[in-house]
């Protein structure tokens, strides 16, 4: 379980790095993909590597030339990335610009100043009712195959899709694995390294990435450890696109606070759901993508709530409160919250809202509202 | 000597309000007389108005808010409500309202609208689904919605007409027929697009008048003449209005009345973004008195730039098209490279000095690569550009001592560019 960890956090602690050497090892091409919901499987078929784009750990410099101030903090440092070459590994890049406003300002600053051998825009639905919307999905993802094909000069077929879904399906049931292991002895791992090895997975050639989760697994199976008795189980939930700052989990379990699942996207967002291997692949993707939960404030959801779910996923895991996770400047996430958060205030649960900002100054005050949190459940 | 500027301003504009005044006091009032009342963001309230539904308009009601003062405090109610300051200040006026009326907290009487019977949500932003997602959760609100996507490139654009064209006649039309209890109205559908046609070539007409040099009208005067070719559309009045208008700029072509007195203006400006509804005369005092005056912009040409396109006779085909056709392509004009087309036709047509990028704080819709947009078209053009931050309706995200250093950055470059050639 070391040794597994221990080339996960390697992989997670440079990512710049390790994908540079993925491409240098594999002779492949590096596709880079915006979260979240880019589907990935497509382009493993072309025979490239799918990465997830990530939220890089230093402050913004010449990004600021490109992007306003008040976006969010992985539009901020993906643009400062890109523009200060901190990329130029990748051959490529995939938007799905109608997650959020913030998402369709990439691509043309990518054609100016990245110049990407290859590029995509996903136009990817709202989930509306009606035909129209999964027959636009299903077209989505034809042009999104074809223009993958016209790239690589080489087709996918239908076997060639089959055989990486299955492999992607591999990775989110051992990923289930890790969690429900996680979710029986809760201190076997630190939320940090929960966090961590979903990371891994995002950049990580897949079958790579399954051998590690199975031995990380065995290890998992083995290890022994003590519950520690005081310590009140929360769940975080929110923080879409990005990888929160690992000081911040580990100061909710430096309060005494235990994570033993979590509503994140670099968590159990990004493997919940299948995809179907019966039928045709395609129409399976754009399936999974129409999938309403877990709710996803940026996918235009009603009929469920999220507060609904999150409070499900609480008392599941016989959890006390809740720990809301806000990237400042959102607005998918901040437009919901008001609604999520009356939906607690209604149901008596325990919740606090904590705004996360790219640039993280001080957690002083942070500190000073989680001890007050883990004050008032513990008591409970 | 130092000239002193001032504004001519159009005896034609004070006609508007009463037109506009009476579009939302029906609304008001429309429970009361029986009628159903729907709600619209993105190009959708025209199926609402085709069915004789009442129907409020999101951005309308935030320009009506912010221009009757209730903007402050209807955003104040949000904030109660939970509501955060970084949402998009149309999202948190309507939640606002909403609460306002759900908690009987006091508002001016003139900024609340009765609930809907249908939101339509033209999903154009994504938040345009947010509130009314919001709406619905909090105020039960029954949903049309209607993803609408902004083409990225021109190449997308026939299978995203395909997808919105399929919309309407799958789902809108069939909805409206739900709710109203009756068969689509394609005849008046029709007839609101004849008389948006004939408003819009009217409108374009009065256009020209921002080429003289020096101009006839200002942007501002233009935006508050926006309500005809767009929520009033249909209404008959918006053919006299414009009449009107065009023949008092004529008489000013005529007798040489230029926008600014005593001469002219010295720098005419481009203005991108939304129209900063709430503020409209702190930025004419900041552009008046230095001689510069704004002549034309890309949200205000988003109302039918091509009325020669409509076609009433295919009314819910000639609506697809006016917003994804290749010929139209309205949509197409809020990509960034939409944006170039659009502005540097704007900069030749318009004799164009200089580019204000109103970059609104809480809505990024036309915010996407604006310092790229400045600095192609400056390489291009010769133009410089300046964005200047702020909101359209909440004054703590406007900063007098920003927007002044920015502008006048900007009338520096100008000054310095002219000295040179
Ligand atoms: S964090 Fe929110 S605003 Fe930023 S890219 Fe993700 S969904 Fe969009
Ligand atoms: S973010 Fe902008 S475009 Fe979107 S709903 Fe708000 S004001 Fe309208």
């Amino acid at each position: 379980m070391e040794k597994a960890m221990k080339k996960i956090v390697e992989v997670t602690s440079n990512p710049y790095a390790y994908v540079e050497g993925l491409k240098e090892e594999n002779n492949k091409k590096i596709i880079g993909c915006f979260p979240m919901y880019v589907p990935e499987e497509l382009i493993h078929a072309a025979g490239m590597i799918p990465v997830v784009i990530w939220r890089g750990n230093e402050s913004v410099t010449w990004g600021h030339a490109h992007v306003p101030p008040y976006d969010c903090g992985i539009t901020r440092s993906f643009v400062d990335d890109a523009v200060r070459g901190k990329l130029s590994f990748m051959d490529g890049f995939v938007f799905h610009i109608r997650q959020c406003l913030q998402a369709g300002e990439f691509p043309f600053i990518m054609e100016r100043h990245f110049k990407p051998a290859y590029q995509k825009v996903l136009y990817l639905p709202a989930l509306y009712a009606g035909d129209a919307i999964r027959d636009f999905a299903i077209t989505e993802l034809e042009s999104f195959k074809k223009s993958l094909e016209d790239f690589t000069g080489k087709e996918i077929t239908g076997d060639s899709l089959k055989k990486s879904i299955e492999t992607y399906n591999e990775n989110r049931t051992l990923l289930e694995r890790v969690y429900e292991l996680r979710r029986g002895k809760p201190e076997i791992l630190k939320a940090r390294e929960v966090m961590q090895i979903v990371w891994s997975s995002m950049l990580m050639p897949k079958e790579e990435n399954n051998e590690l989760l199975k031995e990380l697994i065995a290890g998992m199976k083995k290890k022994t450890v003590e519950t520690k008795k005081n310590s009140i189980k929360v769940i975080p939930v929110g923080c879409l696109c990005q990888t929160l700052q690992f000081d911040i989990l580990d100061l909710i379990e430096d309060l005494g606070m235990i994570i033993p699942d979590d509503d994140l996207y670099i968590g159990s967002r990004y493997f919940a759901n299948k995809v179907g291997l019966d039928g045709n692949p395609i129409e399976a993707l754009a399936d999974r993508y129409l999938t309403k939960s877990p709710l996803c404030p940026t996918k235009g959801v009603w009929d469920i709530h999220w507060g609904d779910e999150a409070i499900k996923k609480m008392k599941d895991n016989d959890a006390k409160g809740i720990i809301s996770i806000l990237i400042k400047y959102c607005p998918p996430h901040a437009c919901y919250y008001p609604d999520f958060k009356s939906k607690m205030d209604k149901e008596g649960i325990h919740e606090i809202m904590i705004q996360v900002e790219h640039e993280v100054i001080t957690l002083e005050a942070t500190k000073t509202r989680l001890q007050s949190f883990v004050e008032i459940i513990g008591g409970v | 000597m130092e000239i002193k500027y001032k504004v001519n301003r159009l005896q034609t504009t004070n006609e508007i309000r009463p037109l506009v005044d009476k579009h939302w006091a029906d609304l008001r009032t429309a429970k009361e007389r029986g009628e159903k009342v729907a709600w619209a963001s993105g190009p959708s309230f025209i199926f609402a108005y085709a069915m004789g539904m009442k129907c409020h308009f999101m951005a309308g009601y935030s320009a009506y808010c912010g221009g009757i003062g209730a903007g402050e405090e209807v955003l104040k109610v949000a904030e109660l409500a939970g509501d955060l300051p970084e949402s998009c200040s149309y999202h948190r006026l309507h939640m606002g309202m909403g609460e306002a009326v759900a908690r009987g907290i006091p508002i001016n009487p003139q900024a609340i609208l009765p609930m809907p019977d249908l939101m339509v949500a033209g999903r154009l932003c994504p938040e345009m689904s947010h509130y009314a997602e919001g709406l619905n959760r909090r105020f039960g609100v029954r949903v049309l919605p209607i993803d609408l996507p902004g083409p990225y490139s021109k190449d997308d654009m026939p299978r995203i007409r395909e997808f919105v064209y399929r919309q309407f006649k799958e789902v809108v039309i069939p909805t409206f027929e739900e709710v109203c209890g009756k068969p689509f109205d394609y005849d008046r559908m029709s007839e609101i697009l004849r008389i948006l046609k004939e408003v819009a070539l009217l409108r374009n007409k009065c256009w020209e008048f921002f080429k003289d040099k020096p101009s006839r009208w200002t942007l501002w005067d233009y935006g508050v003449s926006i309500a005809p070719v767009f929520y009033l559309m249909g209404n008959p009045a918006g053919i006299t209005y414009y009449e009107k208008l065009l023949k008092e700029l004529q008489e000013r072509r005529e007798k040489d009345i230029p926008a600014v007195a005593p001469d002219g203006e010295k720098y005419r400006l481009y203005w991108d973004g939304w129209l900063p509804w709430a503020f409209l005369g702190k930025f004419m005092r900041k552009f008046i008195p230095n001689g510069a005056v704004v002549l034309c912009g890309r949200y205000p040409w988003e109302f039918f730039p091509h009325p020669e396109l409509i076609d009433p006779e295919h009314p819910v085909e000639s609506w697809a098209d006016l917003y994804y056709g290749m010929e139209s392509h309205l949509t197409y004009s809020f990509s960034p490279k939409g944006t170039i087309d659009l502005i540097g036709e704007l900069i030749e047509d318009y004799s164009i000095d200089g580019l204000v990028m109103f970059s609104s704080k809480t809505c990024r819709v036309m915010n996407l690569a604006q310092p790229e947009v400045i600095d192609v078209l400056d390489k291009k053009y010769g133009v410089p550009g300046v964005i200047v931050e702020g909101d359209m309706i909440d004054s703590a995200m406007i900063s007098d001592a920003q927007i002044e250093t920015r502008l006048q950055a900007l009338f520096e470059m100008i000054d310095g560019r002219r000295k040179r050639k």
